[in-house]
């Protein structure tokens, strides 16, 4: 292997990332007082974070091999493995959304903040499956069109969808705090 | 017959993903913690540029050394010229996007309307906190993909999900310490 064209080709998909991420900043400096106003939403913030990268990575790595042994072809029709895929991507995000809101009440109690779990509850549970969906779909549309054009999931397609999946995940957080009040 | 069934990903995925919720709530009981301490600055912008950042540095190497311990082109043995040079690149891709980054941020300061000192500060606060993540990064993904791979867990399902909650965490946490105590924003 070449240190150099690793280097490069790194560089050149994180730069990408950076200015998506940065959008994520923007808009958490924006949510800033809303963070002051809700306890218990800046720990939460972080770990929905992670989990779209996760369950997304995961689906992701799933659709590539999926793609590369044949077993989805490469166009966008609901068929059972495919439609396998989604479901539980979007119930592990369903229930691993309410497993966030839930702990992050808990840790916040211990914390001494004054938590409200149902407030927590409702913005974990409708961000992480807002986001959920709009990412399981772009995620099936990018891993389509990648496999299409010879591009290495590994290399470029699980750094751009964690990176989009944050815009997505601190947005849908936003919009849920707001619906929430 | 079909290949995917929603039962089996579901139990496969559900107990690494809590053990990442477990691990990604002290990055956010730091976080929430440090609110008022980092008021008035733009530390809450840079947190989802080094945590995401820091992640992709660590999926990447995590899916080079999957794929090389699958083709064995390296061994789960901390030596061998693979190893090393993969190492070597993310070490300096780390540097040069770290540093770029710094320099958004000195720019973003001073459109902010901060002065030079000010803006000084939160480039020197994020290419230390990056500089402190890095040996994490590839500490943490040499380890769990080298202890996968010799347990006979496919590093692709498990590496990655684990080592970016860790990154998450140690990012977090080394952004808000040098912030607030070296940096003193």
């Amino acid at each position: 292997m070449d240190v150099r064209s690793v280097v490069i080709q790194g560089l050149a998909i994180l730069i990408i990332c950076t200015f998506i991420e940065l959008g994520a900043g923007f808009m958490l400096k924006g949510m800033e007082e809303r963070f002051m106003l809700i306890p218990g939403l800046a720990i939460m913030t972080l770990p929905l974070l992670d989990l779209r990268g996760n369950i997304n990575g995961a689906l992701a790595s799933r659709l590539g091999t999926a793609l590369h042994t044949g077993v989805i072809s490469p166009r966008l029709k609901l068929t059972a493995e495919l439609t396998a895929n989604l479901s539980a991507s979007l119930i592990l995000s369903l229930i691993t959304s309410a497993t966030i809101g839930v702990l992050s009440w808990l840790m916040g109690s211990m914390m001494g903040l004054p938590v409200n779990i149902l407030q927590l509850m409702v913005i974990a549970v409708i961000a992480g499956f807002i986001s959920g969906l709009v990412l399981a779909l772009l995620t099936v549309l990018v891993a389509v069109f990648t496999y299409l054009r010879g591009w290495d999931p590994d290399n470029i397609t699980s750094p751009a969808m964690s990176t989009i999946g944050d815009l997505m995940t601190v947005t849908c957080i936003y919009l849920a705090v707001l619906l929430v009040g | 017959m079909s290949v995917y069934s929603i039962r089996r990903i579901m139990l496969e995925s559900y107990p690494i993903l809590f053990i990442c919720v477990l691990i990604g709530l002290f990055a956010g009981g730091t976080l929430e913690k440090s609110l008022t301490g980092i008021k008035g600055t733009l530390v809450i912008m840079m947190v989802p540029l080094l945590n995401g950042i820091g992640g992709n540095l660590g999926c990447i190497l995590g899916a080079r050394l999957g794929s090389a311990l699958h083709l064995g082109t390296v061994e789960p043995r901390l030596k061998g010229r693979v190893l090393r040079k993969n190492v070597h690149a993310s070490v300096l891709t780390s540097i040069g996007i770290f540093l770029f980054i710094s320099v958004i941020f000195f720019v973003i300061a001073c459109m902010w309307g901060m002065g030079f000192v000010m803006a000084a500060k939160h480039a020197l606060a994020f290419i230390l906190a990056g500089m402190l993540l890095t040996p994490v990064i590839v500490v943490s993904v040499v380890t769990l993909a080298f202890l996968s791979f010799q347990k006979g867990l496919d590093p692709d399902n498990v590496v990655i999900p684990i080592a970016t909650s860790i990154i998450d965490v140690a990012a977090a946490i080394s952004l808000l310490i040098v912030a607030i105590t070296i940096v003193g924003l």
